[in-house]
């Protein structure tokens, strides 16, 4: 068995600000066939974004990441500056939410996708790049002539597509999809979403989806993991985590969205209670107990590792 | 584009008229004031007031007013007995030189310390330059002045102490102009002081407002340097506000300078004025007051085209 | 809601604000520094006599002339024989308190016109920010200098004039404010209350908006101070008042400087650079306090 693409172990993110240290991610670890395709999902202030910041170096100066990151055989968290610039968008890449401001307002969106091709001089010259711009951006659905636009003249789903499409600039290894459907409405969604998987067929890549709505991920990633206050809490096959789950919080995700394509789940949903815990203000034991339905006295005072729960699952419920 | 330039046309109608009636709230006799205390023979008085339009009724002077202003004709200066308008031709290059260097430089200095400022935010050299342009911004730019004349021209003359020419110099050619140059520093560098410290600031702000914007982090995750992220991405985004103040500034500082030129007798349109105070010589304010007004207008108009040219958000 | 409630609120935020001020180190400095500049105008007739400044009482004390420091303390005296300490601590008086009521004027009429244009909306608004942006576009200084060359050499006037040319900067941004809380539910609930126009402006909106008012009108000042020193200096000042600017332009037009009398010209100078600083430092804590963002956090 050949070693997985990406290896993360004990990785743990904590951010210092005025009000004190933040621990936005506690002891995560998983790993990542090459090949295959992972889910993450959880709350926002679960900590998911911060993850797939953390696996490229991409947070904030001063902020502790600690722990190992294995990127093709790189350890990403001790490389140089050097080896990790040539190590971002090549050997991993990162489609960002398609918000308005994650493309500079004053480039055309050709110039960006070009960009990283030149700056890894995976191209020849100016020209091969354009060329290769202009088959991407058809490949993603839009139009060669739209490389001359400005951000500002697409539409959020354009604006998703060419974000796709800059990610795939240099031939990634590892795509992370962070929130990539969000704010788009649902039929776009399912466009974007069948785009994304037949990308990685063609290309064979492997594909990390993080998102906050679980529906979206039960076809599209192999397996699933569930991100609650810093930690992974579930963890297995996509379809199994999600049709019988273990962990209640997991349940209560699941019921909480409709499935695409499924009407019925749209009329009876059956969401979570409350708030998640702010990431430096965690209550003692299991961080679900306040909201857990099957709560009891033995969720204190200790918090629950993973341990198997069948069919190749794991979860952190002392129920389990 | 044809809009803004009806807008500034408007503008400047406006100033027009409040320029005219700014001049009428004086109840006084400018003419009699002019010659008080001497003997002059009434028939004389009558005469320069009938010269200078003042018997007329109000609507007469107004509409003689906008006529001849828009012929070039601004009126007799009281002190000097030229017209107005010549005055003012002759004073505009000394003060376009000044002000034009003073901005170009306070412009460029101004926005590269600003940019180091935001990129190091919160270190040394961030409160460093903070603090030094603060200073500099807080006192009165004469005040500066006088202190610069006096450490280089008084204590250690290696300025002379002012005017734009050595006195009964007959230089031309190149031997003037580095006469003129050599004359020309101290007010220069006073000016570029005073106003560096705005654009450190707006620069500043703006570049931190960009630097919490996405993008900056997507570029970096496509393996960008430090140093290209900020003149790519970074700057290119900041100097858009900043370049429509330094248009705009052009404008204002053209009347900021009157105190400066006054400090070192630069012959330019703020000496002007600060001599036309000492009258008070009414139509040569007048004729400043306008020209000053519509410099305003006219570099808010480039500021607002520049703008849109640079920036492409904006639909036409 | 009773007034005693409200009181209490109000209280409670001038307390926390207090509290927020007190940490920062800039705001704290220029604090110190302009209660020293009050103390030393309000002591000013213990500091120095006031006879001092008139130049026949001068001569009569057998002063010299243009006396540096060391022969004559402590700062020396002019070119007509007056002691420069006595002009520095009267100076004071005169810079503080000109800055300060034009301040208010400006205030008061930028507030007025920026809250009324902001409430009413419609024409009014239309109306009176036509008018707003045709007074940004007119230089200021020019006109600053046109009218008090009109208008005659006195305190009040400068302070009038002062007023009228700064005000439109501190419409445009009340109203701007005013906007954001009329956007609020509350007033429209007082609307439909049947509140009148008056009392929803001063309940709900001016509590709102005073936070604002302040660090603008903290701010103000020093362009207030700085223009009445400018204007001084270009001999618009009042000739009875010794304002900092009056003395240094005595001190320009007399050649102090090619005498190099420093201590003529330096000490004026350096008391304007200090207020003007203070109040800048205590504006920007107070800003920082009002909107966080700026102080570099995200």
């Amino acid at each position: 068995m050949s070693e997985p693409l990406l290896s993360v172990r004990d990785l743990s993110v904590t951010y210092h600000t005025k009000g004190g240290p933040v621990p936005a991610v506690r002891g995560v670890s998983f790993d990542l066939e090459k090949g295959g395709s992972l889910g993450l999902a959880g709350e926002s202030g679960c900590g998911k974004s911060t993850l797939a910041g953390a696996l490229l170096r991409l947070l904030p100066e001063g902020t502790d990441v600690e722990g190992q990151v294995t990127l093709d055989g790189k350890d990403v968290l001790t490389l140089n500056p050097g080896g990790l610039r040539a190590v971002r968008w090549t050997a991993g890449a990162i489609v960002f939410q398609g918000a308005l401001h994650a493309l500079n307002p004053v480039q055309t969106i050709g110039q960006q996708i070009s960009e990283p091709m030149l700056v890894h001089k995976t191209v020849k010259g100016e020209k091969e790049a354009k060329t290769r711009t202009e088959s991407l951006l058809g490949r993603v659905g839009l139009p060669a002539s739209r490389a001359g636009a400005y951000p500002h003249q697409l539409s959020g789903g354009q604006r998703q597509r060419v974000l796709i499409a800059m990610a795939l600039a240099c031939d990634p290894l590892l795509l992370i999809a962070d929130e990539p459907t969000t704010a788009l409405d649902l039929m776009v969604q399912a466009q974007v979403l069948s785009l994304l998987s037949e990308l990685k067929e063609e290309r064979d890549l492997t594909l990390m989806f993080i998102t906050h709505d679980l529906s979206v991920l039960t076809y599209a990633c192999q397996r699933l993991a569930v991100m609650y206050a810093g930690r992974i809490i579930e963890e297995g096959p996509g379809r199994e985590v999600f049709a019988d789950a273990a962990h209640p919080y997991t349940r209560g995700l699941a019921a909480a969205f409709p499935t695409i394509g499924d009407m019925s789940s749209r009329l009876a949903p059956k969401g979570l209670g409350g708030d998640p815990p702010t990431p430096g203000n965690l209550p003692g034991g299991c961080p679900f107990h306040p909201r857990c339905p099957l709560a009891r006295q033995e969720c204190l005072p200790e918090e629950p590792e993973l341990r198997p729960a069948g069919g190749g699952r794991s979860a952190a419920c002392i129920l389990v | 584009m044809g809009r803004k330039a009806l807008g500034s046309a408007l503008t400047f109608v406006f100033v027009l008229v409040f320029n005219f009636f700014l001049f009428r709230i004086v109840p006084k006799d400018p003419i009699g004031s002019l010659f008080r205390g001497r003997n002059v023979p009434r028939e004389t008085l009558e005469n320069l007031r009938a010269a200078f339009g003042l018997d007329e009724p109000v609507l007469t002077q107004f509409l003689y007013y906008v006529r001849e202003t828009l012929q070039g004709n601004l009126g007799i200066s009281y002190q000097s007995r030229q017209p107005v308008w010549n005055e003012i031709v002759d004073a505009i290059p000394a003060t376009v030189a000044l002000v034009g260097a003073s901005a170009i430089f306070s412009a460029l200095i101004g926005t590269l310390l600003g940019i180091v400022a935001a990129w190091r935010r919160n270190t040394w050299k961030d409160h460093s330059i903070t603090s030094g342009t603060m200073v500099f911004y807080s006192m009165p730019d004469f005040w500066l002045g006088m202190l610069l004349l006096v450490a280089f021209a008084v204590v250690w003359p290696i300025f002379p102490v002012g005017g734009m020419v050595d006195a009964g110099s007959s230089a031309t050619g190149i031997d003037l102009l580095l006469d003129q140059l050599h004359h020309l520093f101290l007010p220069a560098l006073t000016l570029t002081l005073a106003y560096l410290g705005e654009y450190v600031l707006i620069t500043r702000s703006s570049l931190l407002e960009v630097m919490g914007e996405d993008y900056l982090i997507v570029a970096r995750a496509k393996g960008l340097r430090d140093k290209i992220v900020r003149r790519r991405h970074a700057v290119p985004n900041a100097l858009l506000p900043v370049v429509t103040l330094t248009a705009i500034n052009f404008g204002f500082v053209l009347s900021g300078a009157i105190a400066v030129e006054a400090v070192y007798s630069w012959p330019g349109l703020g000496k002007a004025t600060a001599d036309a105070i000492r009258g008070p010589d009414l139509p040569m304010l007048q004729g400043l007051f306008l020209l000053f007004s519509a410099a305003v207008i006219f570099f808010n108009f480039i500021a607002d085209v520049t703008y849109a040219y640079l920036d492409p958000r904006v639909e036409e | 809601m009773t007034t005693s409630l409200a009181m209490q609120r109000r209280r409670a935020t001038a307390g926390r604000m207090w509290k927020q001020f007190r940490s920062s180190r800039q705001g704290l400095l220029g604090l110190g520094v302009l209660l020293l500049f009050v103390a030393m105008a309000l002591a000013a007739p213990l500091l120095a006599d006031v006879r001092e400044l008139n130049p026949v009482f001068a001569r009569a004390q057998g002063h010299p002339q243009w006396a540096p420091p060391a022969e004559f303390g402590p700062l020396g005296t002019d070119y007509i024989r007056r002691s420069v300490w006595a002009q520095f601590v009267w100076g004071s008086r005169v810079s503080l308190f000109v800055g300060l009521a034009a301040t208010v004027l400006t205030i008061f009429i930028g507030s007025v016109v920026g809250i009324v244009s902001g409430f009413l909306g419609g024409r009014t608004d239309g109306v009176l920010m036509r008018f707003t942006e045709w007074f940004l576009v007119i230089p200021f200084l020019p006109l600053a200098i046109v009218l008090a060359s009109i208008l005659g050499r006195s305190v009040w006037n400068i302070i009038f004039v002062i007023g009228i040319t700064s005000w439109p900067g501190t419409a445009r941004l009340l109203r701007a404010q005013v906007l954001t809380v009329k956007q609020r539910l509350f007033v429209d609930r007082a609307r439909s209350l049947g509140a009148s126009g008056w009392h929803i402006v001063s309940r709900h909106i001016l509590p709102n908006v005073s936070g604002l008012i302040l660090a603008n009108a903290t701010l103000a000042v020093p362009i207030s101070i700085l223009t009445e020193t400018t204007l001084s200096f270009l001999g618009l000042g009042d000739p009875a008042s010794a304002s900092w600017g009056k003395t240094l332009e005595e001190a320009f037009v007399n050649g102090a400087m090619i005498r190099n009398a420093w201590w003529y010209f330096l000490p004026a100078g350096l008391g304007i650079l200090a207020v003007v600083l203070a109040f800048t430092l205590i504006g920007r804590t107070l800003e920082e306090i009002a909107n966080p963002r700026l102080s570099g956090e995200r």
